[in-house]
């Protein structure tokens, strides 16, 4: 994780870069100081005393400025994990744990902003449709890096490919990631510590679930009763 | 169901101090056994089926480990719908995973395990009641990394909560006569969260017990410790219970017993002269190296012994004590083993009992050198935790007996003897001084 997790891509050059970064961190300001996006472009570019065009030029929305926040968050871990030394002798589980560990140490540098897009239920404060939207990125970005982890677990046998079932692991992961964020941010204890454990029993238990085993066993018996029953 | 477990409800005042014999009597029957002769088919039943509930408990992890190994680990304590409870709530937790174990290092040291040491293994090398034990290197030197696990501190309560009820239940006990004990077990367990105290633990009693002979310690690594994490040298040898296999056959006898020599120099040093004892007597925290020298682990628990528990625990010990009744029911009342409101009836079958216990017990400091590999010894201690567990008189007493104090000093003494028995030691002993 670099100090500075929301960079930007490296394509563009170093002016754009730091207005690119400047907009978006004007508009997490006012976010969390507000408690909603800013009124309208006009508005939030007169406050920044740039042009309209100028915000224009790089985010075509709000939603696409946030997006492109809850992208990079994304982008962002996967990139040190998978740099990580000891990354390509981990098993698909391992990464997997490395990922979400990573995330919830970065969730610590960003927790108001995720407070704001993924409130508790109780605190009745309802996420608005620009939020949903936005996050919508964060789970897209989040299968594209579970894929490849997921195929290198089914390639090496690790994980099992159940034809329908198989092709429902991305979204079973995802579920996953989303559970642990909301668990993160509804945990009190000391230091998070029971997140670590959530992440750890809940993410056994989902690639328990789908390597080979007791899934594999549960539906070999009850295809063979169910044979057996159309026998008799 | 329910009368099974009725049947098998435990009276506590059944000897010297209630739980404590009990667990000792369980640890002699586990690690003591090869120490009982003639076995019958009954006594061979008893250990199988002992040892299938204790490896159901090794298993498990945290406080209800920790309980389950002070309440005894015997299937008697520890009816089947208990030990099945247990399995259902999937407390065989797995490993540790190794990005965890990273983490911890991180958030504790801000490096990784990698930067730290040359080599550290992924795989945890032995598991412990809170967490695990990783092997490491660093300029040549080997060290056990022990981590523990997340969140043991925040749940050790609400694990206990879950679990007492139950424990009610099964011994037929009622709550306000067994909350010292809980009360005591959750105080130790939190002690044990915090591995600065453990560091500080083991450097105190290291050093103060450095000068018994044939008794060593690991050393300890300050820098490379935190509240989670623990480093200390990687000390050769094998767990007592595996030498003790190994090393059965009359010409280790020596050996034997100056391995036993030192074990119970090293608790004598600790009870009656530091006043703090390491409380974990489990053959897992002892190892034997080739030369027979024994290292101390896991000073996660120690206890100390203070006044007037001390002088009134010990003074039962005095040779002509046992024969003055009088003065050994006011100890007894002392130690709240007897209660003055006891019925003559129960008052005399607890004092019985505590007699009969309490001269077993103190045998060994009123013959010296003691054999503990005379199996007779063993077996009677083994027939007196039978017989209180039978007898109907002590089963009608169903309020818990003994200080919580004694809970540990008797664990200690327990565990002492049943290492003791499983290496077949002879030792030298001394009266502690309340006695002499």
């Amino acid at each position: 994780m670099t100090d500075e997790p929301l960079h930007p891509t490296p394509t563009e050059n170093e002016e754009t870069m730091s207005d690119r970064a400047a907009i978006r961190t004007a508009y997490i300001d006012h976010l969390l100081d507000h408690g909603h996006p800013p009124a309208s472009v006009h508005a939030f570019a007169k406050h920044l005393n740039i042009s309209e065009r100028a915000f224009f030029e790089h985010f075509a929305s709000f939603e696409t400025l946030e997006g492109s926040i809850w992208a990079d968050l994304v982008d962002d871990v996967a990139h040190a994990v998978t740099t990580g030394d000891e990354w390509q002798h981990f098993t698909a589980r391992e990464q997997m744990l490395a990922f979400f560990y990573a995330f919830t140490e970065n969730i610590l540098d960003h927790r108001s902003f995720f407070l704001e897009r993924f409130p508790r239920p109780s605190s009745g404060s309802a996420t608005s449709r620009t939020g949903l939207r936005a996050t919508a990125k964060l789970r897209h970005r989040f299968r594209e890096f579970a894929h490849p982890v997921l195929d290198a677990g089914i390639a090496s046998g690790e994980l099992k490919q159940r034809g329908p079932i198989g092709d429902r692991y991305p979204r079973i992961l995802t579920t996953l990631f989303l559970s642990v964020i909301h668990y993160n941010l509804t945990d009190e204890s000391e230091g998070f510590a029971r997140t670590d454990a959530f992440i750890e029993k809940s993410t056994h238990l989902a690639f328990d679930l789908m390597g080979a085993g007791v899934v594999d066993s549960a539906l070999d018996l009850a295809r063979f009763l169910s044979g057996h029953l159309r026998h008799t | 169901m329910q009368d099974s477990i009725r049947s098998r409800r435990l009276s506590r005042a059944a000897s010297l101090a209630g739980t404590g014999t009990r667990v000792g009597v369980n640890y002699l029957k586990h690690y003591g056994k090869k120490a009982l002769t003639g076995k019958s088919d009954e006594t061979a039943l008893h250990e199988a089926n002992a040892t299938e509930v204790y490896g159901t408990f090794a298993k498990l992890k945290g406080g209800p480990l920790k309980l389950a190994q002070m309440l005894s680990i015997d299937k008697n304590m520890l009816p089947e719908a208990y030990r099945s409870q247990f399995a259902q709530a999937q407390y065989s937790a797995p490993p540790l995973s190794y990005p965890l174990v990273a983490r911890t290092f991180r958030r504790e040291f801000g490096k990784e395990p990698s930067e730290l040491f040359d080599t550290f293994t992924r795989e945890a090398a032995c598991g412990a009641s809170i967490g695990q034990v990783h092997k490491a290197t660093k300029d040549g030197k080997t060290y056990a990394v022990k981590v523990q696990y997340p969140g043991v501190a925040e749940s050790l309560t609400s694990d206990l909560a879950l679990v007492k009820p139950f424990a009610l239940q099964v011994l037929g006990l009622r709550e306000a006569d067994v909350a010292p004990y809980f009360a005591e077990v959750q105080e130790r367990l939190l002690e044990e969260t915090d591995y600065k105290t453990e560091l500080a633990n083991s450097q105190k009693l290291s050093k103060s017990s450095g000068e018994i002979p044939g008794v060593r310690f690991p050393t300890y690594i300050p820098e490379l410790s935190s509240s989670k994490i623990l480093t200390m040298t990687w000390e050769p040898g094998v767990p007592l219970d595996q030498f003790t296999a190994a090393h059965e056959g009359a010409e280790h006898q020596e050996l034997r017993n100056r391995i036993g020599q030192a074990l119970w120099d090293f608790y004598h040093h600790q009870i009656h002269d530091l006043r703090i004892f390491h409380a974990d007597p489990h053959p897992g925290n002892f190892l034997v190296d080739e030369d027979g020298i024994l290292t101390v682990l896991d000073f996660g628990c120690t206890k100390a012994v203070g006044d007037p528990f001390y002088s009134d625990y010990f003074k039962l010990l005095s040779p002509g004590f046992l024969s003055d009744r009088e003065a050994f029911a006011d100890a007894l009342i002392k130690l709240d083993i007897l209660q003055p409101s006891d019925p003559a009836r129960s008052r005399e079958v607890i004092i019985e009992n505590a007699h009969r216990g309490t001269s077993l017990l103190a045998r060994p400091f009123h013959q010296s050198p003691f054999d503990f590999g005379d199996p007779s010894y063993m077996e009677a201690i083994v027939e007196l935790g039978e017989s209180g567990r039978k007898d109907r008189e002590l089963k009608e007493i169903k309020t818990a007996r003994g200080s919580a104090d004694s809970i540990y000093l008797n664990r200690a003494y327990f565990g002492l003897y049943s290492l003791m028995a499983a290496l077949q030691a002879k030792v030298k002993t001394v009266l502690p001084e309340p006695a002499a």
